[in-house]
């Protein structure tokens, strides 16, 4: 479907007597060109805007999700946005404390890390030289096998788990316990390299 | 982090970017903010803008922060310790040290002063290249603009005595005074988003969650936490040496693939492999790691993108990639660089088939056998994690809810006292979420409404679930209740030498004790939370308050540290003067080998230091950032870094192609990379640049037909790791990727 910008309310931009600076700028479909030009556009813009709106269809709801950047350490804010559950957009997160809203090109671009192309869409394994898509039971199925008979032979500090530093406190503090859980301290992740 | 632990206690930056805006003087050495730490810059260049701070930039190379600096000082890649210790020795002589801060919190100061009276500023000026003028300079600026910051990152720390060369920087900061004040500080800037929080509560091969060891006490104490009894525990492993003895690093763990066993801390050879969320190609030596990922067993790359490793090895079977989501596709909490807690909202839920790692890992651990245990803890089950099985067929787990996640910051909360994790609630942080408009920019500290006096992230340590968390660390001229604190006194109430490790008269936290005390009894293990409170009650830090340690007695091959010539070193007549360390026959399970290692006639073959780094656009292995079309517009390939003079004694001209090759090392042909020219005066002569992000080319050969179909990334590129030499810090044993030897050809 083609997606058509909102406010945060579920209805159209021009519809919206409560018209703001950045749904104005959508709805003008300037919002890439920044404040400046809005400073020039004038108030007559404002007008046409508010005429088209009439009578079109309601949209889907905009969703805003509060976040941090992932792409290094100094934790800048943003908010994503969301229509019909497809993450469609990004806004500035003006009063985070840290970065007041900017953002480096490749936190303009974090939105790039779920929505590329090239994510891997499912499991899948290589054999005979061929990558063959699994679901994830039997992947899972067949990796725990595997460790279960080289832990039987071997013992447990066959396996090393090189894990992220991007993890979240939770996965990272989870995955330690993992680790302990199944018997070896061979675990680490990037903050040695 | 070892380096500062060792020092004053907790391994982690003292003060906070925003901080820097209090600054007067900013040292940024081995760190090129501009690039790596974009948004940190703004604070920095307020500084620079609104305090007439000054602004100086040491570095091998002239960086886009440098251009931003007041000064710059280029050093050869790897004399730190001798750049800074000329600097301290500068201070010294000219008497602009902090007298009452040495006598008052610090240890050993005198022993010190005599055993870095050998860098001399002629001597410093030989080893680092920087002339006397320039060290001279940056002395009296820092001395004359106090308070000021030294900021560091890899370039300080990538080296086989990275941990002595951090030691340094703090010992500059003590001799100055500016610990433990606004504007001051040693401000390391972590690299990844999650970095210092899965340092503080994950943990690596030396230590459980909360920097608690392996030891016996570690492991009880966490078995309390989890609800298990130790003996289950000990039963898991191999043996109680074993459960007790560090396992394999990130930086050296394909030699757990590739030596004999006989070699290794353990009895068996690594047979299989995990790699969560870690490209391949951020590894040193990336030619030995891909020798090991032909030969192990078993390989799960669990990632939402294809990595590296999925390519690198030549192999037909046993690799199994796994999708894993972003931390977008999931709620949760992430630490930054300065110890502030942020709560992460699910933006959408995972897509495609990808799941959550926590999912995976609860989908896993009941597979092999430990569910039960890994989803429980002393105040129970975590919330969310169905009782059936996770792949009950009509019913897979994709992902599970935000109250396990939330469980499990609850359980890090009751265990990692140690470091103060406990009163960063999931109700507390998400609180902060909706009033972040309330903190001041300047201390980030709130102004009224329900977060009144709260530090934004309740920065570690957080006592209790009422503290406002330490933004600035070491700080004295508050109560403790507001963030105070002395040095850990983690070292006992007496030095080896007799000598006093507690902190004078008068030099205390505000409003409790004013003399130095020891740690409260008890604090880091008792999870009544009890000990912890009893301290705050009479306004004494829990951990105490003790000295920063000018001499570190426990890092028996360098209490105070040495500069050692990198093991790949362009000066055969320092090795002779200022050689590495002596061989280790085991380190995280490894032989560790620097003398016979460093040999002075590679020079005569391999006349240019490689150094690497980063580019704006890209992350680390940068899986996720070659695969946006925009930041690979911006920044589309691989390539050298060259002065015009090696590039004319090469014949070589910008845009073409060449082949760096570095010395055998451990194998049997030296490593070769072929890349594009860029040709520039960011380096010296003697120096060339590789940025490390690239992957997907190895030895002239693309690898981009290994991808599953349409996972390719937008840019391949030859990988700087698989060129980067041997050569690994003592204490941490991390990887020395910032000075290799090697030579250019025109390919």
């Amino acid at each position: 479907m083609k997606l058509i910008p909102t406010n945060g309310n579920g209805k159209f931009a021009g519809l919206n007597p409560e018209l703001n600076r950045r749904n104005f700028l959508r709805a003008a479909g300037l919002g890439g060109l920044g404040a400046g030009l809005y400073a020039l556009s004038g108030p007559s813009l404002l007008k046409e805007v508010e005429a088209q709106g009439k009578g079109e269809p309601q949209a889907p709801k905009l969703e805003q999700h509060k976040s941090i950047c992932g792409n290094c350490a100094v934790g800048c804010g943003f908010i994503g946005e969301v229509q019909n559950g497809v993450w469609v957009s990004q806004e500035p997160w003006f009063e985070h404390p840290i970065n007041q809203g900017s953002l480096c090109s490749k936190g303009a671009a974090v939105r790039d890390h779920v929505v590329s192309e090239k994510r891997l869409r499912y499991p899948m394994k290589l054999e005979g030289g061929k990558w063959k898509r699994l679901s994830w039971d039997t992947a899972l199925t067949e990796i725990s096998a595997k460790l279960l008979a080289l832990r039987k032979q071997h013992g447990p500090d066959i396996l090393q788990i090189n894990f992220s530093a991007h993890y979240s406190n939770e996965n990272g503090f989870a995955i330690r316990k993992f680790a302990g859980m199944w018997g070896t301290n061979n675990a680490d992740f990037q903050a040695r390299i | 982090m070892a380096g500062l632990a060792n020092v004053f206690g907790y391994g982690a930056m003292t003060n906070h970017q925003n901080d820097i805006r209090n600054s007067r003087s900013i040292m940024i050495i081995g760190m090129n903010p501009a690039e790596n730490h974009p948004i940190s810059m703004q604070h920095i260049l307020t500084a620079k803008e609104v305090n007439r701070a000054l602004i100086i930039s040491v570095d091998p190379r002239f960086t886009k922060t440098s251009a931003f600096a007041n000064k710059y000082v280029r050093i050869r890649s790897g004399t730190d310790v001798a750049f800074v210790y000329g600097l301290i020795n500068i201070i010294l002589a000219n008497g602009w040290e902090d007298k009452k801060f040495i006598a008052e919190r610090t240890y050993d100061f005198e022993t010190f002063r005599n055993e870095i009276a050998k860098y001399d500023p002629d001597t410093a000026s030989d080893i680092t290249g920087a002339s006397k003028e320039d060290l001279l300079w940056v002395a009296r600026t820092l001395a004359e603009n106090r308070p000021g910051t030294v900021i560091w990152a890899m370039g300080g720390t990538q080296h086989n005595h990275g941990t002595g060369v951090v030691r340094t920087y703090c010992h500059l900061q003590m001799v100055l005074g500016n610990m433990g004040v606004p504007g001051g500080g040693t401000d390391v800037f972590r690299g990844h988003d999650g970095i210092q929080g899965v340092t503080d509560v994950g943990g690596g091969p030396e230590t459980l969650p909360g920097y608690y060891g392996v030891g016996e006490t570690a492991w009880k104490h966490w078995a309390k936490v989890w609800d298990v009894p130790y003996e289950w525990l000990l039963a898991r492993f191999k043996s109680k040496a074993m459960m007790e003895k560090p396992g394999f690093t990130v930086a050296r763990w394909y030699e757990g693939v590739l030596l004999d066993a006989k070699e290794l801390g353990q009895e068996a050879n690594l047979k299989a492999v995990f790699f969560m969320g870690h490209s391949t190609n951020s590894m040193q030596q990336m030619d030995r790691v891909k020798k090991a990922l032909e030969k192990v067993e078993l390989i799960v790359d669990i990632d939402p993108f294809v990595t590296n490793t999925a390519v690198l090895p030549d192999r037909k079977d046993g690799i199994y990639l796994l999708p894993a989501a972003t931390n977008y596709e999931a709620a949760g909490s992430a630490t930054n660089t300065n110890r502030d807690l942020q709560w992460r909202q699910k933006i959408v839920d995972p897509v495609y088939e990808s799941r959550p790692d926590l999912t995976i890992m609860v989908d896993l651990a009941e597979r092999l056998g430990f569910k039960k245990q890994f989803i429980h803890n002393m105040k129970g089950d975590w919330k969310g994690v169905p009782a059936t099985p996770m792949s009950e067929k009509d019913k897979y787990v994709k992902a599970l809810p935000e109250q396990t996640i939330e469980d499990v910051l609850r359980e890090i909360n009751m265990g990692c006292l140690s470091i103060g994790y406990v009163g960063q609630t999931p109700e507390r942080l998400k609180r902060q979420q909706e009033w972040g408009h309330v903190f001041d920019i300047k201390t980030k500290k709130a102004v009224g409404g329900p977060v009144d006096g709260e530090q934004w992230g309740l920065p570690w340590p957080c006592w209790t679930d009422k503290h406002p968390g330490s933004a600035i660390l070491y700080r004295t001229d508050i109560p403790v209740a507001q963030g105070g604190a002395g040095f850990r006194a983690v070292w006992g109430p007496t030095a080896p030498d007799g000598k006093t490790m507690l902190s004078a008269d008068g030099s205390a936290p505000k409003d409790g004790p004013t003399k130095g005390y020891p740690a409260q009894k008890d604090y880091a293990v008792d999870l009544t939370g009890e000990s912890i409170k009893l301290a705050l009650a009479e306004g004494r830090n829990p951990y105490g308050n003790g000295r920063a340690r000018f001499n570190s007695w426990n890092i028996a091959a360098d209490p105070f540290p040495i500069h050692r010539e990198p093991i790949h070193s362009p000066r055969p007549d320092l090795i002779v003067k200022w050689p590495t360390y002596d061989d280790v026959k085991e380190h995280y399970r490894v032989p560790q080998p620097y003398k016979s290692m460093q040999k002075p006639e590679w020079v005569k073959s391999f006349p240019l230091i490689l150094t690497t780094g980063r580019v704006v656009e890209m992350e680390g292995g940068s899986a996720p950032q070659r695969t946006s079309s925009w930041l690979v517009e911006l920044n589309p390939e691989m390539y050298i870094e060259m002065h015009p003079k090696v590039a004319a004694d090469h014949n070589l001209r910008h845009g073409e192609m060449c082949w760096v090759e570095t010395p055998e090392d451990m194998d049997a042909k030296p490593s070769r990379i072929k890349v594009k020219v860029k040709i520039t005066k960011r380096v010296g002569p003697d120096t060339v640049f590789l940025p490390f992000h690239w992957g997907g080319v190895f030895e002239g050969n693309s690898l981009a037909h290994k991808f599953p179909e349409g996972t390719a990334p937008f840019s391949i590129g030859e990988s700087a790791n698989t060129v980067t030499t041997y050569g690994y810090d003592r204490v941490t044993q991390m990887q020395e990727t910032k000075t290799s030897l090697c030579r250019v050809k025109k390919a």
